[in-house]
């Protein structure tokens, strides 16, 4: 009898270990990452897996009640309705949305249902975390991914942190900063906010919202003009440097534009250039913005232009979300490509899957993503795992337009995206099955399953292949047989199985072959672009220009360490929700004596795209002129901007003109 | 010397991992980690002192020096909460019962082990002293590379 049982953090993207007891859980001091150490959401994961509130049984909706349905009535309906739209309107009426949450084998599996019905409308949150990564780090390096492992970070030497609290979101790769700084290593956080992560700076750059682009561009020029840049590497590693034109950006100009002295635009070129490990760190604070792929491209630009990638502790780390958001990227459950990033305009790469799925056809062309769903005319739309009405602004907002088909949601709590559907599935949670996530480092891990599912939850695995089965497709329902085909499909994942997963701390992509050890560091000879070489591409600040008469004061949003996305785990977690029970608006102690805005007060903030209740908390954390709320709270979602970034199609979160005043 | 659990202030990023662990396993939290938000995090629990206000108070006997350590028998205790007060850091609290770290009775106790960031740690003074040392050379001299 075993009596404790491995197992994967459910929540972010840093794969912690910890093992399952049968009455509690263990900590995991061997464990490569986190050493047994766990953040207070870790701490906290049993309380969702055996939370009172968990779906215990198919239901559908009849007229305004649930009914509860047998698996055998539930699957027959979802295949006819599927059947249904697909004879009376064709594959562009139905959708599907896929899970970070979920396996590897899970996404591969939905999206290939998805493409074998005929549509490329299948995407996951992925494309709220980090769509422009995947767009601008494909295209520059080859390999949409981290470069290093997060262990790597303490063998830096200058760690340039652009846009993410790490110490409050990530909070096991802070270990890892805090052992760089225990070697001499430079700290440099850039953020408009004091966060906990600005905390553990040497040099705070504490820049205007929107910059980031204008403070890069002026780091490469001082680094040019200081001749700290690396020729040989320019020369034998990348192309397109002639291109690169920032003479513009000088450190006086770039100090009007982001707000901070030319002397730290200065320092910080310095350090990160001439240290001999450096690495750049970035999150949300980069790419959730309408100019989001262009601010992954000038970090990439400034490693590229200093030689600071393919080496142990040189290299850049975009931190990931959720706990499978690599993993279900790498799988293509994605609007744009398909699974081994190969893309939807490409046919020739996915000729090779369609002889792989003994496909007639596979659709081109990209897909319909979250935020365009209540807009188009769906007349069936299947969620897994994800609570697209708490994280997703226009669907917030127009929440109603997504009931005009038939709608499926296959999840472990009745969420508000629960609500809208027709029919509700119980899912398994993470540790009542088995397959492997993906951590936002490329490690691979292979999950076992610890306990018995509640009630009739099944996994979803199990669930897709019965209504795949049920529309004529034969899908693997045992998360190997699955893996094993994975392994075709996903060049990365040829050589990972059970058993190298399995081992502790898994094993990371690219595994080219079952013996082989996994690839810590990328792009160590070479990248992974067609021709070897990273393309170092130009990109220019432009002015957000987002303020206006009305609304004067920009909001910031982003997470609390206690909180976890749309809230439908943390918020069922008394430990959690006692400690920060309520949506919360930070505002500087200047900006509140002039509005009249006292901490504690209940007020409103307007945006243009609506208004929202929340508690003000005067500090001097804030930036003058900019509110922050924390997006855990469905209040923040419906005052969230709905522009895109053209390229990736990521909302423009960050950032959205308001004002505030005092009122319930 | 008996190991106690240290605090590096510097390390902490207040992410209240400790409180969630500690409420885990005993109940109730024994640690709480009081933020002064634009500067740092300071976790605040019982540090063992060698010279103890809550023995110093306690009339009953309930809480008594042991060696290096503070131990409290609950038999003994009139709920009174005298030791509330005289405890400089605010580490004991009442809650139906005397609450107060045990440093979870024997190995490493969980607030020590969950510390994404290393603040805390379970070590004898002259470890820590030394390790503190011996990362204040190492700083100074990445200065002078």
């Amino acid at each position: 009898m075993i009596s404790r049982i491995p197992t994967v953090c459910p929540y972010c993207a840093v794969g912690c270990g910890f093992y399952l007891t049968r009455s509690g859980m263990e900590y995991m001091q061997d464990h490569p990452v986190n050493e047994g150490s766990l953040c207070p959401k870790g701490n906290a994961a049993l309380d969702v897996l055996n939370h009172v509130e968990r779906l215990r049984y198919p239901m559908m909706r009849v007229g305004g009640d649930w009914i509860r349905v047998s698996w055998g009535e539930a699957l027959d309906r979802i295949a006819e309705e599927m059947d249904r739209a697909l004879r009376e309107r064709g594959p562009k009426s139905i959708a599907f949305l896929g899970s970070a949450k979920c396996t590897n084998e899970e996404n591969y599996l939905f999206q290939k249902l998805a493409r074998l019905m005929g549509t490329n409308s299948i995407d996951n949150s992925a494309r709220r975390c980090h769509s422009p990564t995947i767009i601008a780090l494909r295209r520059i390096l080859g390999t949409p991914a981290m470069t290093n492992p997060i262990t790597d970070l303490a063998l830096s030497d200058c760690i340039l942190v652009f846009g993410s609290n790490l110490a409050e979101n990530h909070p096991v790769v802070a270990r890892w900063i805090l052992r760089a700084k225990d070697r001499g290593a430079a700290v440099i956080v850039a953020d408009p906010r004091v966060t906990p992560t600005a905390w553990l700076a040497d040099l705070h750059l504490q820049l205007n919202p929107g910059t980031d682009i204008a403070l890069i561009n002026g780091m490469i020029n001082v680094i040019l003009r200081e001749g700290l840049e690396s020729r040989s590497f320019i020369k034998d590693r990348t192309k397109g440097f002639e291109e690169l034109d920032v003479s513009d950006y000088t450190p006086e100009r770039v100090s009007s534009i982001t707000g901070l002295s030319a002397g730290d635009i200065v320092r910080a070129a310095r350090l990160y250039a001439r240290a001999r490990a450096s690495a750049i760190v970035y999150c949300m604070g980069i790419t959730q913005h309408s100019c989001g792929t262009d601010n992954v491209t000038a970090c990439a630009n400034l490693a590229l232009v200093c030689g600071q990638i393919g080496r142990p502790g040189s290299g850049i780390l975009p931190l990931r979300g959720q706990n499978n958001v690599q993993g279900a990227c790498d799988m293509g459950a994605l609007a744009d490509f398909y699974p081994g990033w190969r893309s939807v305009d490409d046919p020739m790469a996915i000729d090779e899957l369609r002889r792989l799925w003994n496909a007639g056809t596979l659709p081109l062309g990209r897909g319909l993503t979250a935020d365009m769903m209540p807009d188009a005319d769906l007349r069936f739309l299947h969620v897994m795992g994800e609570d697209i009405v708490n994280s997703d602004p226009t669907v917030s907002r127009r929440r109603e337009k997504l009931r005009r088909g038939f709608m499926v949601v296959q999840d472990i709590f009745m969420t508000d995206t629960a609500k809208l559907a027709d029919l509700v599935l119980p899912a398994a949670a993470w540790a009542e099955k088995e397959g492997t996530f993906t951590s936002t480092e490329r490690r691979v891990q292979w999950i076992s399953r610890a306990r018995e599912p509640p009630g009739e939850a099944r996994p979803d695995l199990w669930i897709l292949a019965e209504v795949a089965a049920r529309l004529g497709f034969e899908l693997p329902s045992d998360p190997e047989e699955a893996l094993a085909e994975i392994n075709q499909a996903v060049p990365a994942y040829r050589g990972i199985s059970r058993s190298n997963a399995g081992a502790r701390g898994g094993i990371i992509w690219p595994c080219p072959h079952p013996d082989h050890p996994g690839t810590p560091v990328l792009h160590t000879e070479r990248f992974s672009t067609p021709e070897g070489r990273a393309r170092i591409t130009p990109v220019h600040h432009t002015p957000l220009e987002r303020g206006s008469p009305e609304h004067p004061m920009i909001l910031l949003t982003g997470r609390v360490v206690l909180h976890y996305n749309s809230g439908s785990m943390t918020m069922r977690s008394e430990g959690l929700v006692k400690r920060d029970p309520e949506s919360h608006v930070d505002v500087h102690p200047e900006d509140a004596e002039q509005l009249g805005v006292a901490d504690g007060d209940a007020v409103v903030v307007e945006t243009e795209w609506g208004r929202a209740r929340a508690r003000a908390r005067v500090t001097p954390r804030q930036k003058r002129g900019t509110l922050f709320m924390p997006f855990h709270f469905p209040e923040t979602n419906m005052i969230a901007s709905e522009l895109l970034d053209r390229k990736s199609l990521m909302p423009e979160l960050k950032v959205a003109a308001c004002r505030i005043w005092r009122g319930e | 010397m008996m190991a106690k659990i240290y605090l590096d202030p510097e390390r902490c990023i207040g992410c209240r991992a400790c409180e969630l662990a500690c409420e885990r396993e005993h109940g109730h939290p024994r640690i709480s980690v009081g933020t002064v938000s634009d500067l740092a995090a300071v976790p605040l629990y019982c540090h063992q002192c060698d010279v103890a206000p809550c023995v110093a108070i306690c009339y009953t006997g309930s809480l008594r020096q042991d060696g290096d350590m503070v131990k409290f028998d609950s038999d003994l205790c009139t709920l009174c909460g005298l030791c509330l007060v005289a405890c400089p850091f605010g580490a004991i609290e009442l809650d139906s019962k005397i609450q107060r770290c045990d440093l979870c009775g024997s190995g490493t106790p969980v607030c020590v082990m969950t510390c994404p960031a290393e603040a805390l740690v379970l070590e004898d003074l002259d470890t820590v002293t030394r390790s503190t040392r011996g990362r204040a050379a190492g700083l100074l001299a990445a200065r002078l590379r």
